[in-house]
């Protein structure tokens, strides 16, 4: 009798806690993500299909369709992996251990390009270093008599450097975030045995912060070489293809099949470098750091060096954040896109209809359907965050916990993979897999639940990763103090967890959010409402060569954005107030 | 379960005779239409074109009672849409109004996810060419732009072939074929018109033509020396038109581009202009269509719609058609005039693309350009 009522409790939480969680998250990854890839998998084992593999891999086309644009895309991918490591570690190092002045204004700055679209980037290096060779209005350099070489006005210089000046703040994002988290008396344990800063900072803080620097250059990494307006929009003219203007202009070209082989090929690719780096992680130690006790941020005085490293992460700032906003806004108030600076209108923002600008069409703020496109947008920015980031956490947790087992480096690899499957195919997929009903369960087809299942798994990397890198950190003795006690896995998760892991997590929530209100294709093959998003409106504008109605919108997207990471930022300083000290 | 299974045999009971009225609903005239078409309530239409708003607007205060929800997606993505719809048994979209059609041809077209429609109204008026195997709206253009104001006395290329030539090296531009589909047809057309890219050889050169082993011909060998000749690829139109046409530049390239862009020149501060007088064409005119998803749930409004959307008897087509009268595109309705500072139809020498044709001779010279580049 004893002995069973011993059993049967520890019984029943081996099987609620131990078990159940990872195979319902086996399953939810199975149905989310393995199932769409494994039908893009299917459409290329037909004929048409293994022609395509026999085309990219084995014939004369494949130096220009595979290798090629494999070299510039892998080139493409570490160089801006590295820097944004760079920039976004160093800014974060900055803003959060340093003394330097201004820190929020940084902060906010180091935050912002990744909400302003990667074409902004582009468009504004454009305006700086285009050259003769498009013809047309030459840059800024070339009109003051300075020459441009082509590789530096096009080509993968640019592209690269365009690319790190969008995703470094990823990088920032998440930095920061663990950073966050290297208590004071961890550092100050460094200064009393007598360690120098540079000691304490690649003796104690490097090694602490490693699973974010992975974190953050696999996102960056992937976020590279998935990024198609860079490279179009500076690569084409000198004849740069990489495997995602390859395999954008497959699918627009009708041979979806030979887009789909370069996706799985790309995939492949990119998983094996993560599991290099994943090894790389795994190899050494863990470092806790999240006690749950006295997490005080300890900031280094910078001395001499305060205003000249404020000065140089101003200059970041000025270069990849106020440029592309300038830029952006210049073409919102421009009449002709061809001299931004001339000639400034509201009318693009809040002029009457029927006049002789923009045939007739009215400012965007007099558009009956922003309003509600405005609310729509948030909604579904606010829904899909929620969940991915629940299911993310639950991923991370299992990953974190079981680290080192097959399960967690499968779930770790396959919850990184949709953000490498195109946006297009991924869709498609999820209507023919779920808009029919499966045995009891309905039809998802045209409902706001498919969209959102499907987004939240196309950004559950975001939330992965950056769950991850938090969650490491952890202390297993909090909770497993609180499993001594009896406390529930999920009361565990949200009165332990979910609290000190929280910085992680609204760093997450945040990527997710602005993936989603600013990103279009996955929105408009999953949306039959006729209440449009923000980006379909855009998308609308521009259709129709209203750019500046366009870029108006987007700037509207970059406010809603920014809004809504004050808001993380402020609800994460309400939970977390022993942070500030 | 009772219940649920009544409601099968119910709606099993009303699909029947719904499919076999879409065949009587085509010989009948929008007046015949209207009631069935109210009784569905609502017509879904996947537009190109963002213009399907105002077009809206005018069929609902032309037929109320007969809600529009238009939805605008590019080509590429209607076709993967209703693919993938159809594939789980979904039914939603009623109208297609769509380009790209070498890639409807070959994957709607062929397995019958679309179904074509003419509508009577209209049906005698249209050459046979618009009708079959799906209806064409409108055409639209791919051709030689040049820049006006850098060239007053009209355009500087009257021969394909010069743009092969030194002195237009690096000065050709195109968006990239390998990233659209209309500029891969413009190629494919070149190709399928070898012995007239022949004889333009040989109008210049004043000697025959060699074909490089391994090309099919002139058109092919064309398209081989223009990408030698560092044709210069661009993602889009807008960075084409900035480049092509801009009014202060001073030694403008030219390229491939669409004839009513044109109509922005005073707005951007452009001077675009079409180079008409070029042999053996100066490029393509490709159809947009419009046509009707196989089980559409709302057949009768979707007849209705089409029929709307070919306007009235009136030379600007009314408020059905007005939204897609610009100067540069041409509707395919004789009634409908031309615009009158543009190329009549009749007169511009671009080749009119045969989609059949174009869709099996695509793949190869999409090929091609993949090892050109």
């Amino acid at each position: 009798m004893t002995s069973t009522s011993l059993l049967a409790p520890s019984g029943s939480r081996l099987l609620r806690s131990g078990f159940l969680l990872p195979a319902a998250l086996v399953v939810i990854v199975a149905v989310l993500v393995v199932a769409p890839l494994a039908r893009i998998l299917l459409t290329t084992l037909t004929p048409e299909g293994m022609a395509a593999w026999k085309a990219v891999l084995a014939s004369r086309l494949s130096a220009n369709l595979w290798w090629w644009p494999l070299l510039d895309t892998m080139v493409l991918g570490f160089a801006v992996a590295g820097g944004c490591l760079l920039i976004g570690g160093f800014l974060a190092w900055l803003v959060v251990l340093t003394d330097v002045p201004g820190r929020r204004i940084l902060g906010l700055m180091g935050s912002l390009p990744y909400m302003i679209p990667s074409f902004a980037a582009a468009l504004a290096w454009g305006t700086l270093f285009r050259n003769s060779r498009l013809g047309g209005s030459a840059g800024f350099f070339e009109t003051n008599g300075l020459a441009i070489p082509d590789w530096l006005a096009w080509g993968i210089v640019p592209t690269a450097i365009v690319l790190v000046a969008h995703y470094y703040s990823l990088a920032y994002t998440i930095i920061a975030a663990a950073l966050g988290s290297v208590g004071a008396d961890l550092v100050e344990a460094g200064q009393m045995a007598g360690a120098k800063r540079p000691r304490i900072f690649f003796g104690i803080v490097l090694p602490v912060v490693t699973p974010a620097l992975v974190a953050a250059a696999s996102l960056t990494f992937a976020g590279a070489v998935a990024n198609f307006a860079a490279p179009a929009l500076l690569g084409l003219p000198v004849r740069m293809q990489t495997l995602s203007t390859r395999l954008f202009g497959m699918i627009e070209t009708g041979q979806n099949e030979r887009g789909f082989v370069l996706a799985l090929l790309l995939i492949v690719v990119s998983a094996l470098f993560l599991f290099l780096s994943d090894r790389l992680v795994s190899g050494r130690r863990a470092f806790i750091t999240v006690t749950g006790k006295g997490g005080r941020t300890k900031r280094f005085p910078l001395g001499a060096w305060r205003w000249p490293l404020f000065a140089l992460a101003v200059l970041i700032g000025l270069l990849t954040t106020v440029l592309p906003v300038l830029v952006l806004a210049a073409s919102s108030l421009a009449p002709q896109s061809g001299a931004l600076f001339s000639n400034w209108t509201l009318h693009f923002w809040i002029g009457e209809g029927g006049g002789e600008i923009a045939q007739g069409q009215a400012g965007i703020f007099r558009n009956p359907v922003l309003i509600d496109a405005l609310w729509t947008t948030i909604r579904l920015g606010l829904v899909v965050a929620f969940t991915t980031m629940v299911l993310g956490l639950a991923l991370a947790y299992t990953i974190v916990q079981r680290k080192g087992t097959l399960l967690a480096t499968v779930l770790s690899q396959l919850a990184f993979l949709p953000l490498l499957v195109p946006s297009i195919a991924f869709a498609a997929a999820y209507i023919a897999l779920y808009g029919a009903p499966i045995g009891p369960l309905p039809s998802l087809y045209g409902t706001f639940a498919l969209l959102v299942i499907a987004a939240s798994a196309h950004n559950l990397p975001f939330a992965v990763q950056s769950g991850r890198s938090v969650l490491g950190q952890i202390s297993a003795d909090i909770e497993e103090s609180a499993r001594l006690t009896g406390a529930s896995l999920v009361r565990r998760l949200f009165a332990i967890v979910f609290p000190l892991a929280i910085r992680g997590l609204f760093a997450g929530a945040i990527l997710v959010f602005v993936k989603m209100v600013r990103d279009l294709s996955l929105v408009v093959l999953l949306f039959t409402a006729t209440s449009p998003v923000l980006s379909m409106v855009a998308y609308r504008y521009a259709a129709e060569g209203f750019m500046q109605f366009a870029n108006a919108i987007t700037l509207v997207i970059l406010v809603v954005c920014l809004a809504a990471s004050f808001l993380a930022h402020s609800l994460q300083n309400r939970v977390q107030k022993w942070k500030e000290s | 379960m009772l219940k649920r299974l009544s409601m099968t045999v119910l709606a099993a009971c009303l699909a029947l005779p719904a499919g076999a009225l879409a065949e009587d609903l085509d010989g009948l005239t929008p007046e015949q239409l209207l009631p069935i078409a109210k009784k569905e309530g609502s017509v879904t239409v996947f537009s190109l074109s963002s213009r399907i708003a105002k077009i809206e607007k005018a069929f609902e205060d032309a037929y109320p009672g007969v809600d529009l929800i238009g939805l605008d997606m590019s080509s590429t993505k209607q076709i993967a849409r209703v693919e993938a719809e159809q594939q789980a048994g979904v039914h939603a979209v009623d109208v297609l109004y769509i380009a790209d059609t070498p890639v409807v041809f070959s994957k709607l077209v062929k397995e019958n996810r679309v179904v074509n429609y003419v509508p009577p109204r209209i049906a005698g008026e249209l050459e046979d060419r618009y009708k079959t195997p799906l209806l064409t709206q409108r055409l639209s253009t791919k051709v030689l732009m040049y820049n006006e104001k850098a060239f007053p006395d009209g355009a500087p290329i009257t021969n394909l072939w010069q743009l092969t030539e030194p002195e237009w090296q690096g000065r050709v531009l195109m968006v990239d074929p390998s990233q659209r589909g209309e500029l891969l047809d413009l190629l494919t057309e070149i190709s399928l018109h070898s012995d007239e890219m022949a004889a333009a050889y040989k109008a210049l050169y004043g000697k025959d033509i060699v074909v490089e082993d391994g090309l099919e011909g002139a058109g092919d060998q064309f398209i081989k020396a223009l990408f030698e000749n560092d044709l210069i690829l661009l993602p889009n139109s807008d960075v084409l038109n900035k480049s092509i046409g801009d009014v202060n530049a001073k030694n403008p390239p030219v390229g491939f581009g669409t004839y009513s862009d044109r109509r922005d020149n005073e707005k951007e501060g452009w001077a675009l202009q079409v180079a008409n007088d070029v042999v053996p064409a100066n490029g393509i005119l490709f159809p947009a269509i419009l046509t009707i998803a196989d089980k559409a749930p709302h057949p009768a409004a979707a007849r209705l719609l089409i029929d709307f959307m070919f306007g009235d008897d009136s030379p600007t087509g009314g408020p059905g058609f007005e939204p897609f009268n610009v100067p540069g595109d041409y509707a395919v309705r004789k009634s409908i005039a031309d615009a009158a500072d543009s190329v009549k139809l009749a007169d511009l020498k671009a080749w009119t693309i045969d989609p059949a044709k174009t869709a099996a001779a695509r793949g190869r010279v999409a090929d091609l350009i993949i090892t050109l580049q």
